[in-house]
């Protein structure tokens, strides 16, 4: 993919700024970054704040979700974007996850934030188990083994059913309601406390996977992505990062699941269809999967999506088609995704604009458009 | 444990089962030898024109055989088209990335699939199904008997096709090197088409044969495919008599563990399983033999 190193390049001095440092985790920022996180808190403040001042419920709820799916996304971006390792069932270890929160919630009495660092911390320890024997696997065999893996899950916790209240290791009664709901943080019971909360946790994990990328197993990864063999003759130990890379990826899409166990109070397997998995690859692909702008528009298209098309009465299935194309015409045209490719194509329709405007009042268009 | 007679109606399910696979498993696997892309989208593709079959003859008042024959050609016509569109400009990717954009078609089917046929339960009985004969108090309907011939004949047609026809021969030199094929005057585009055509041709096929076999769902349907590509996998995408045998292997164990109550539940994770067994297998034994690439 030649658009790996482009994307690597404006990173390369803070990353190198970084590590001049010693070894140091929080790297020292440049101006035009200080700038940028500014931004970003500003942005943070309005969806803290803001939002849940002017959303009804329901739209609360849709962000929580929104901002939910994007670590799901972000964990995929981390395997794909960051190290070239393609899983196809990044769904299923969500499903696993919300099961191992929703048990932990049932069987202890901890307070949420544990349980949500416990789901996380045993998602980790699974995901690691599964990316151990897979780390023998490249590319296209280690996606149908991740495809495999899924298909395994589906079906083990179509039968087991996800944890509300029975009793057991399992945990699942089949009563309607089951006996109680997974219950949220003792601080945000409320949908819009909620919703506050887990933007915090979704900002954290955003920090987490950012450090990660601009420390050492960043710089390893994208050795590791492109190219294996240099990477290895440039003493990167590809096995420990490699599993890093797992070990990360499944960390942040456990406690996803134990934010999405939280929101919905029951789980269940309706939830985690077999085509979401290849959904967020579709979404993860469109909203490219070299940023964490990426991320959250995936997040975006796989929740926010298609609750706006169920409001404006259009049938969500034109979504799947649309993610389809989507694929196809990412794969065949901009490998980078939609957070490159529109505002490179809303700075050439400006250009196109301002090149007619200049050419009306008769003064050279070229200089403009070049 | 439970007895012989519990197991004995479950041997012909499984084998009919197993052949579907089988036959599906062989399509993906001339495909993915001859052009390097493993279709993805070769469930939703027979899916579909399962569902166009249903249509034809529930809505439209067309006979079944002639709306049984669409369903084949609409397999063959969409594989095709998607080759000839997305084949060549992809041609010189990662197989990953091949097998990716299928992922694409299979989104873009399934869409249109649950839009236009919304998730209600429907049926499509084969007439053969109707009509069957008793082995040893075990009733098999032809249904069954035609999947398991077509399993059997197509993957030893396949098998000769590749090893003695010239176009055979051009497939597995196009699986070892595109370029060196095209410069000995191999028509590689030619070639890439006939094999997307087979094997879509292979997926309408097994479509109709699983909608009747299974049931008529467009999801279902669609990931049924992961279990044929375990078959696949076991088969290392590349070798047919083991693909064949892998997927026989798969329907039998799968029905086979059906009457054993206390697993019976998580018998569809068979194909997953074995699969993943396999694979692990694979690679340990021969550390570089799965790098991904074909040939």
């Amino acid at each position: 993919m030649s658009a790996t190193a482009e994307t690597t390049a404006p990173e390369a001095p803070t990353t190198a700024k970084g590590g001049g440092g010693g070894r140091s985790w929080v790297p020292k920022l440049t101006a035009g970054e200080r700038v940028r996180a500014l931004i970003i808190l500003g942005l943070l403040a309005i969806v803290l704040f803001l939002l849940p001042a002017i959303l009804s419920g329901y739209w609360i709820n849709v962000s929580t979700d929104t901002a939910i799916y994007s670590v799901v996304a972000l964990g995929l971006g981390v395997l794909m974007g960051r190290t070239g390792l393609v899983s196809l069932g990044q769904i299923a270890v969500l499903a696993l996850a919300g099961w191992v929160a929703a048990r932990l919630c049932f069987a202890t009495s901890l307070p949420f934030p544990v349980i949500l660092l416990l789901s996380g911390l045993i998602t980790m320890v699974i995901g690691t188990l599964i990316g151990l024997p897979a780390l023998r696997l490249q590319g296209l065999y280690l996606a149908l083994i991740t495809l495999m893996l899924a298909g395994a899950i589906g079906v083990a916790l179509r039968t087991t059913n996800f944890p509300n209240g029975g009793a057991g290791f399992l945990g699942h009664t089949e009563s309607d309601r089951g006996n109680g709901t997974i219950r949220r943080p003792a601080l945000a019971h409320a949908d819009t406390a909620f919703f506050r909360y887990t933007v915090i946790v979704v900002a954290i994990m955003f920090l987490i996977a950012l450090l990660h990328v601009r420390a050492k197993p960043g710089r390893a990864w994208a050795a590791i992505r492109q190219s294996e063999p240099a990477a290895l003759a440039g003493g990167v130990n590809i096995t420990l990062y490699k599993l890093w890379a797992f070990a990360l990826a499944s960390f942040l899409t456990g406690v996803a699941g134990g934010l999405l166990a939280a929101r919905s109070g029951q789980l269940f397997t309706l939830q985690f269809p077999t085509q979401d998995s290849i959904l967020l690859l579709a979404a993860v692909l469109m909203g490219g999967i070299y940023s964490f702008w990426g991320a959250i528009v995936a997040g975006a298209l796989m929740r926010l999506l298609p609750a706006l098309l169920d409001n404006w009465g259009l049938p969500a299935d034109l979504l799947t088609i649309l993610f389809g194309v989507g694929v196809l015409q990412v794969l065949l045209t901009a490998p980078q995704g939609i957070v490159y490719q529109f505002p490179r194509d809303m700075a050439r329709l400006g250009r196109l604009i301002g090149g007619l405007f200049t050419r009306a009042r008769g003064a050279p268009a070229r200089e403009r458009a070049g | 444990m439970p007895s012989w007679e519990d197991f004995k109606p479950f041997i012909i399910t499984g084998l009919a089962l197993g052949s579907v696979y089988a036959m599906s498993g062989v399509g993906m696997v001339v495909l993915y030898r001859a052009t390097g892309v493993l279709n993805l989208a070769f469930g939703a593709v027979g899916a579909m024109g399962a569902l166009i079959a249903w249509q034809l003859i529930n809505h439209n008042g067309w006979a079944e055989g002639p709306a049984f024959v669409i369903c084949v050609l609409f397999g063959g016509a969409v594989t095709l088209l998607y080759g000839a569109l997305f084949g060549p400009p992809l041609s010189g990717r990662d197989p990953l990335i091949k097998a990716v954009a299928t992922l694409g078609l299979a989104l873009i089917l399934l869409g249109i699939m649950s839009w236009v046929w919304s998730d209600k339960a429907r049926s499509m009985i084969l007439p053969s199904s109707n009509h069957g004969f008793e082995v040893s108090d075990v009733f098999v309907n032809y249904t069954q008997v035609i999947a398991l011939g077509f399993g059997i004949v197509i993957t030893i047609v396949t098998g000769l096709f590749l090893r003695f026809t010239n176009l055979g021969t051009a497939m597995r030199a196009l699986a070892n090197d595109r370029e060196i094929t095209a410069t000995l005057g191999v028509p590689v585009r030619r070639v890439e088409a006939a094999a997307w055509l087979g094997s879509g041709l292979l997926a309408g096929a097994s479509g109709l044969l699983l909608s009747n076999l299974v049931g008529l769902d467009a999801t279902t349907l669609t990931f049924l495919v992961i279990s044929s590509l375990a078959a696949t996998l076991i088969g290392r995408l590349r070798s047919i008599p083991g693909t064949f045998l892998a997927a026989m292997g798969i329907g039998l164990v799968n029905a086979l563990i059906t009457p054993i109550l206390s697993i019976s539940q998580y018998r569809d994770m068979t194909p997953f399983v074995l699969a993943t067994i396999a694979l692990f297998l694979l690679s340990g034994r021969r550390g570089n033999a799965l790098t991904g690439r074909a040939g």
